[in-house]
């Protein structure tokens, strides 16, 4: 089926040098169009680096990656942002003062029309256009949650975390991307919640077209309901890929994870 | 959606503001140490009050938050009024106007700073030099070249923003406590030049600069008798109202979400597509214009300007009116501005302990109310946004 689909995001030798360690070594990867990848490799395998070498967070140090056969080396993370990859992060980057709308319709800026002049002599077209984009923003909520609607004007600080990381999910998802990164979605819930936010992901596949899914995990279980391809990586580079039985059978990738015998 | 109109509710309302105004008027004119205590008893009896009754006070403040339109309108122009009323009830009413229309003069600098520090995070601590950029650009035009003041007012702030495009130059590549160390910087350099630069005479700063001329209406005419400060009083008024107005519509709309999201987290707005550093410096150019243009009004008024005018004190004076009041809350720093400048003049009765008063409150008030006076308020862009 992947052969059928377009690939949407490739890098090349993919390096990220820090002062001498290489937290990337050289990662080949691609990403088709409507496909969920997973992401895994132990603590310090550099999983949470190509996030941000690929948001433009960081800057690669070698090698290549494109997006729509289109280099995106050496640009800043808006301009990254603008053609359509979006993410969330391990610890929660939410506004914590700001309320739930703000925080959902950040996500959205890519798409707002209405500019600086237009917040003093057009408020009608803005406050248009607001309503237009909170429209959005409840609609995604009530996939998600619809006990949030409700909360739409408390401050995100108020909620529980993982009400927290399903903001963060909407909010990714608001500006319609491309790609979404998801950057450890189970860190710091209990099993339940982990299994409802396994739902949410899903939910997202089905009510997004367009989308493709790249998410780290450390939790197996998340990765083995969710991705339909894996790939491991160590000390920077890939060490297995295929399906989630394949990968996780691979005898480098059981040693990564739980040691080698003596 | 026509509402109709409760004129009980509106009796009530004008009736509790009209109270309030006339006690304030009472209180401008207190000059005993004792009375003043007495005033200052009567606010703490009345926060003791609320809290005690907690029930009753909240249905009181949702009642005027519900008609804030009332509320408002009786304001202004209770505010419109004062200049006719105050000759007959305040002894030393020219000084009462002339510290008004100063802290007129602290709100727009106030509001100006807020954009920059209380939306975008960017700590301008070189407000004052911008402040006497607006001044000093005014005060040269017409005093030197004879340029009519209605084209001064807005030069004022263009030339105050042309310094900050400059200076954001350096800024925008450093972050946090060092930004804010470049304006410290800067706000010295600007002083000490004006001290040594002969063009702008110096230690002595300009003498006789014109009063504000617009249509041939000078503002040293005496409107139906009445003292020239009435004039300025007026326009002072006019452009408070404008920068509240601009406040707060920036507030409401993209740009205040956008500078919200920069302040709170850089990262996360730029992963949005959000150019923070262009963004941070339109915010920054933004409240140097209203900053400049208050300089010019300033300059025009008192017709006497020097360097210490706009000193370091100054720009910490400003930047405590709006951590005071809260951070990107306009009302908080309208209150934070009228705290700051309208009590130390009353407390000029007990001179020696004036500033160690106003320390206290420094300290005090962030630790009991760290967010400021009046803290963090949901953006709501506009009434109809919450409804639909």
């Amino acid at each position: 089926m992947q052969d059928t689909n377009r690939r949407i995001f490739y890098s090349e030798n993919l390096e990220m040098n820090f002062g001498g360690l290489y937290a990337l070594a050289g990662i080949n990867f691609e990403i088709f169009e409507n496909e969920a990848v997973g992401l895994i490799g132990p603590n310090g395998s550099g999983k949470t680096t190509f996030f941000n070498v690929i948001t433009g967070v960081y800057k690669a140090t070698g090698g290549s990656f494109h997006f729509m056969n289109e280099s995106l080396l050496g640009k800043e993370p808006y301009e990254i942002a603008k053609k359509g990859i979006s993410r969330t992060y391990q610890s929660s980057r939410l506004c914590l003062k700001l309320t739930l709308l703000d925080n959902i319709l950040i996500g959205m800026y890519n798409n707002q029309t209405a500019g600086y002049f237009s917040s003093i002599f057009n408020r009608k077209k803005l406050i248009a256009e607001v309503k237009n984009f909170k429209k959005r923003a409840v609609e995604l909520l009530d996939v998600f949650n619809p006990e949030l609607i409700p909360k739409l004007f408390n401050p995100v600080g108020e909620l529980p975390q993982i009400d927290r990381r399903r903001v963060e999910i909407c909010r990714a998802m608001a500006g319609e991307p491309r790609i979404i990164l998801l950057d450890e979605p189970s860190a710091g819930m209990t099993p339940d919640e982990t299994t409802e936010l396994m739902d949410d992901i899903k939910k997202v596949r089905s009510t997004m077209k367009n989308v493709s899914i790249m998410i780290v995990e450390h939790d197996m279980s998340v990765i083995s309901s969710v991705s339909e391809r894996v790939i491991a990586i160590n000390f920077g580079k890939e060490i297995a890929k295929g399906t989630y039985e394949e990968v996780s059978n691979h005898p480098e990738v059981r040693e990564a994870y739980l040691g080698k015998e003596v | 959606m026509k509402r109709t109109f409760d004129y009980i509710s509106i009796l009530k309302i004008a009736t509790v503001q009209v109270v309030i105004f006339f006690l304030v008027m009472i209180f401008f004119n207190i000059e005993s140490v004792w009375t003043l205590i007495i005033a200052l008893a009567l606010v703490v009896a009345l926060v003791v009050l609320s809290k005690a009754y907690g029930k009753q006070s909240a249905s009181i403040i949702e009642f005027f938050t519900a008609n804030k339109p009332t509320v408002l309108t009786v304001l202004i122009v209770l505010l419109f009024l004062y200049p006719l009323i105050s000759p007959l009830m305040i002894r030393q009413n020219t000084y009462w106007l002339l510290v008004l229309i100063q802290t007129g003069i602290y709100m727009i600098l106030a509001l100006g700073l807020n954009i920059q520090l209380g939306s975008t995070g960017v700590l301008n601590l070189a407000v004052a030099a911008f402040y006497g950029i607006g001044g000093y650009t005014a005060g040269l035009l017409s005093l030197r070249l004879g340029v009519p003041t209605i084209i001064t007012l807005p030069l004022g702030g263009i030339v105050a923003a042309l310094f900050g495009m400059l200076l954001y130059v350096p800024l925008y590549k450093t972050k946090g406590h060092y930004m804010a160390l470049v304006t410290l910087a800067f706000g010295i350099m600007i002083v000490l030049a004006l001290d040594n630069t002969e063009f702008t005479g110096g230690p002595q700063g300009l003498m006789a600069i014109p009063e504000l001329k617009f249509f041939g209406y000078s503002f040293l005419s005496k409107p139906g008798g009445l003292h020239f400060y009435t004039n300025y009083y007026y326009f002072v008024l006019v452009l408070v109202l404008l920068s509240v107005l601009v406040s707060y519509w920036f507030y409401n709309s993209w740009v205040g979400l956008t500078l919200s999201s920069i302040r709170d987290d850089e990262i996360a707005a730029k992963c949005f597509g959000v150019n923070a550093n262009i963004w941070k410096g339109i915010a920054f150019i933004t409240g140097n214009v209203m900053i400049g243009i208050a300089g010019a009004v300033y300059a025009h008024m008192i017709g006497f300007i020097s360097p210490p005018n706009f000193s370091l004190a100054e720009s910490l004076l400003i930047v405590a009116m709006v951590i005071l009041g809260g951070l990107d809350n306009i009302l908080g720093i309208i209150i934070g501005t009228i705290i700051l400048s309208i009590l130390p003049e009353k407390m000029r009765v007990i001179t020696e302990y004036r500033v160690f008063l106003y320390g206290i409150l420094l300290i005090v008030i962030p630790m009991f109310r760290p967010g400021g006076l009046l803290p963090f308020k949901p953006r709501k862009y506009h009434a109809s946004v919450a409804e639909g």
